[in-house]
C-alpha cells in the first residue's frame, strides 16, 4: 500500500513543481472578490489533486483532478483564487446532504522545514483555512433554521422556547442550549459560520478549529465551475506566517459535496506546491 | 486491521482496531414474547434525551414490527443484501463475512447512507402481518404460519463498534468503565461516516447542531446505579439492563450472563454483521424459524426451546421476576425457597419477590357475611 502511494506521489511530483507566484498588486483583495480585475494580473498554476489515499475512509475515484489556482498580496492581505470543476451546487442542509467544499493548507510557522503534507505531524503543524459552501450560506443569510431547512416541518414546541417572554420565566439561550449537546459543548460546528474555518492540525483526526477571525472566503458557482477567493494576513502569529520576497508552501484539498464527499472523503494534492510571494 | 476475538462468531475477525473489552459492558436483554409496542420506551427516551431542534424524527430508542417495519427504512434489508451469503458452520461458528471483512479497501464497512426521507416514517409496517390472512383461517400451531413481532432497539453499546471504527476524527470513544459507546459532542464534526457505517443505523444526524447522535445509554443514570430509562419505564417489564461478561468470564449469578451465556435464552440480533452487539433478544416462540434464524443465528431454535420449558425452571423463572421490579442495575441474584433476589455491586439486597405469587381460592358465598362475593367492583 505505502509503496503503492509513493509510487503514485512520485507521478504527481512533476504536475505540481509549477510555482504558485503571488504577485503584489495595490488593491487589497482583503474582500476576497472572485471577480476583482486584478485577477488578471495573476499568472495561473494548474495543481493536480487525487482521491485521498491515505485515511479510510476515503473516496473510490478522483472526483477532482485539478484546481487552478491564482494569488496576490498588497503586502498586508494574501488572496488565492482556486477554480475547479462542479457540476453542481451542494450546499448541505438536510439529512444525507454535504456540501462542495476547499481548504488552502500552509506550514504553520514560517515554513522553511515543511511539515508533512497529509495534515501536519506532532509538533509539526499545519494552517488551514477551510471554505465550504455551507459555510457561506451562514455568512450571507445565518444559519438556516428548521423550517428553512424542512419547510413543511410541524412542532408543537421545543424545550423552553415560549411565545411570550412573560411565559419564558427567566429562561435564556444558555438554558435552551442544553436541549443541542453540540452547542452546549461549544462545538465550533453547531453555530453560524463565516465562511471559512481556520484550523490546525497536527496529524489526522487532530484538526481543531480556531477561536477569531483572520481570513474571508467567497465563492461563486456558475456554468459547472467554482470560483473561490480565501483571503488573510500574510502574518498570523501563531499560524502560517508569510512574508514579501520569502517563499514557503501551500497544499489544497477540494470536496464535492453532490458526490457525497466530506471529512476524509476528498481529493487532495500529494505534495506540497512552492509559493514564491513577491517582493514588488 | 487487527485480529480480535467475536464470541457471538465462534471466531476471530478483523477490525479497525485492537481488541480492548471495558471493565464492565453495559447490555440489555429484551424478551420479545413480552413486547406489545406500547411505545413507551421510545416515549421516555425521546421526552429524556431528543426533544431538541434537529431531532424532531431522531428515536434513540425505536419499536418496529418485523417483518415489515423498519427506522430506517428497510434498514436491515440493505445492509443484508449487501454483505451476501451468511452461512453458520455446524459447530455454530460464523463462515460468512463481517461487515468489516467484506468492506472495499477504501472503507471500514459494508455499509449504505440511509436517505432523509427513509428517517421519516418511524412507525411504517407496524402490525402488519408477513402474510396474507385468509378467510377462515386460524392459528392452530406453534411457529404461526401469518406472524408478525416486535423488535425494541436501542443502541447496541457493540463491543465493535463500527461507528467508532469509521470515524476519520476519531470523535467516538468506547467508555472503559461500563463499556457504552459515545459521540464526542465537542469534537464531531457531522461527517455522518458513522451514519454510513453503523448496520444498525443507531447513528444520527442533527442538522441543527450539524453533528451526529446517538443513544448514550442513559450513562448519568448508570453511573448511579440505575437502569436506562427505556428500562425502568418499560410497563410490559420486557426487559433488563445489566453487564455482560464474555463467555469465559460468565458468572451464573450474574442476571444478563444467567440469560445469555448459562440458559442460552436471549441472542445477539444479526451477530453475523460482527459488532458483538450487546443487546439480546429472547425470541418470539410464534414467529417464523427462517426468519427468525437470519436475524438471531442458529442457536434460535434451542433458545425458543429452553424458553418453553421454564415453569419447569424455578432459577430462570425467578430471574424473570425480578425483571421489572426495581429500577437499580442488578448485579447479582439468587433464587431460594421460593423467593428472587436482586443485589447491587457491593452485595446489598436491592428487591425480594416471590417466583409465584400465592393463590389463594375464596368461595363464592361469604358464610360469615352471609353475601354473594363477585368480580364487580
Amino acid at each position: 500500500m505505502t509503496r503503492l502511494v509513493l509510487a503514485v506521489a512520485a507521478l504527481w511530483v512533476g504536475a505540481a513543481l509549477a510555482d504558485v507566484v503571488v504577485v503584489k498588486i495595490s488593491q487589497s483583495p482583503a474582500a476576497a472578490d472572485p471577480k476583482a480585475t486584478y485577477w488578471a494580473q495573476a499568472p495561473v498554476t494548474e495543481v493536480s489533486l487525487m482521491a485521498q489515499p491515505m485515511v479510510v475512509p476515503r473516496p473510490a475515484v478522483t472526483t477532482t483532478a485539478q484546481v487552478k489556482v491564482q494569488a496576490v498580496h498588497d503586502g498586508k492581505t494574501i488572496a488565492f483564487r482556486l477554480t475547479w470543476a462542479d457540476s453542481e451546487l451542494s450546499a448541505a442542509g438536510r439529512l444525507g446532504e454535504f456540501s462542495d467544499a476547499a481548504a488552502i493548507q500552509f506550514p504553520a510557522g514560517n515554513g522553511e522545514a515543511p511539515p508533512v503534507v497529509m495534515m501536519g505531524s506532532k509538533d509539526h503543524p499545519v494552517h488551514i483555512f477551510h471554505w465550504r459552501a455551507q459555510y457561506q450560506r451562514d455568512l450571507e443569510q445565518g444559519k438556516p433554521t428548521m423550517k428553512q431547512l424542512y419547510p413543511n416541518v410541524s412542532i408543537d414546541m421545543y424545550p423552553m422556547e415560549f411565545e411570550s417572554a412573560a411565559a419564558s420565566n427567566g429562561v435564556t439561550e444558555r438554558d435552551r442550549e442544553r436541549y443541542s449537546p453540540g452547542r452546549s459543548e461549544g462545538n465550533p460546528q453547531s453555530y453560524a459560520k463565516s465562511g471559512v474555518d481556520e484550523i490546525i492540525a497536527e496529524g489526522f483526526s487532530t484538526s481543531s478549529v480556531q477561536q477569531g477571525h483572520q481570513s474571508a472566503g467567497r465563492a461563486v458557482w456558475e456554468n459547472g465551475q467554482w470560483t473561490l477567493v480565501i483571503a488573510r494576513a500574510l502574518a498570523l502569529e501563531g499560524g502560517s506566517v508569510l512574508a514579501p520576497g520569502q517563499s514557503s508552501f501551500v497544499a489544497f484539498a477540494i470536496w464535492q459535496g453532490g458526490a457525497q464527499e466530506v471529512g476524509s472523503r476528498k481529493s487532495v494534492t500529494m505534495t506540497w506546491t512552492a509559493l514564491q510571494v513577491a517582493a514588488r | 486491521m487487527s485480529k480480535v476475538k467475536n464470541w457471538q462468531l465462534k471466531r476471530e475477525m478483523e477490525y479497525a482496531y485492537d481488541e480492548a473489552r471495558p471493565k464492565k459492558q453495559w447490555a440489555i436483554v429484551f424478551d420479545l414474547n413480552k413486547c406489545i409496542a406500547c411505545q413507551t420506551c421510545t416515549l421516555a427516551c425521546k421526552t429524556t434525551w431528543t426533544s431538541g431542534k434537529g431531532q424532531e424524527y431522531m428515536f434513540w430508542n425505536n419499536v418496529e414490527t418485523k417483518p415489515w417495519g423498519g427506522y430506517p427504512l428497510a434498514w436491515d434489508l440493505k445492509v443484508l443484501e449487501q454483505l451476501g451469503r451468511q452461512d453458520w458452520g455446524k459447530n455454530g461458528s460464523y463462515e460468512g463475512k463481517t461487515i468489516f471483512e467484506g468492506a472495499a479497501a477504501n472503507e471500514r464497512a459494508v455499509h449504505f447512507h440511509p436517505k432523509d426521507e427513509d428517517w421519516m416514517y418511524p412507525n411504517i409496517g407496524e402490525d402488519d402481518c408477513a402474510g396474507q390472512v385468509d378467510s377462515g383461517g386460524h392459528i392452530g400451531a406453534l411457529p404461526h404460519d401469518k406472524w408478525f413481532f416486535y423488535l425494541p432497539r436501542t443502541c447496541a453499546h457493540c463491543t465493535y463498534p463500527a461507528c467508532l471504527a469509521a470515524c476519520p476524527r476519531k470523535a467516538i470513544y468506547k467508555r472503559e468503565e461500563d463499556g457504552i459507546v459515545l459521540i464526542d459532542q465537542s469534537r464531531c464534526k457531522g461527517y455522518g461516516e458513522c451514519v454510513r457505517a453503523c448496520p444498525y443505523k443507531k447513528s444520527m444526524y442533527n442538522p441543527y447542531t450539524r453533528t451526529s447522535e446517538k443513544c448514550v445509554g442513559c450513562y448519568p443514570a448508570v453511573e448511579e446505579g440505575l437502569q436506562p430509562q427505556c428500562v425502568v419505564n418499560c410497563i410490559g417489564k420486557i426487559r433488563v439492563m445489566g453487564f455482560i461478561n464474555p463467555p469465559w468470564k460468565a458468572r451464573d449469578d450474574n442476571p444478563i450472563d444467567y440469560l445469555v451465556h448459562k440458559k442460552g435464552l436471549a441472542l445477539p440480533y444479526y451477530p453475523q454483521l460482527g459488532l458483538e452487539p450487546n443487546i439480546y433478544y429472547i425470541p418470539p416462540i410464534h414467529a417464523d424459524r427462517a426468519y427468525l434464524q437470519q436475524m438471531f443465528g442458529p442457536q434460535v431454535d434451542g433458545a425458543i426451546e429452553r424458553y418453553q420449558q421454564l415453569p419447569s425452571d424455578p432459577v430462570a423463572q425467578g430471574l424473570l421476576t425480578l425483571i421489572g421490579s426495581t429500577d437499580r442495575i442488578i448485579h447479582r441474584f439468587s433464587v431460594e425457597k421460593q423467593r428472587a433476589r436482586g443485589f447491587d455491586e457491593w452485595g446489598a439486597e436491592l428487591i425480594s419477590v416471590p417466583v409465584t405469587e400465592q393463590l389463594i381460592e375464596r368461595p363464592a358465598f361469604d358464610e360469615k357475611a352471609q353475601a354473594v362475593r363477585n368480580n364487580t367492583p
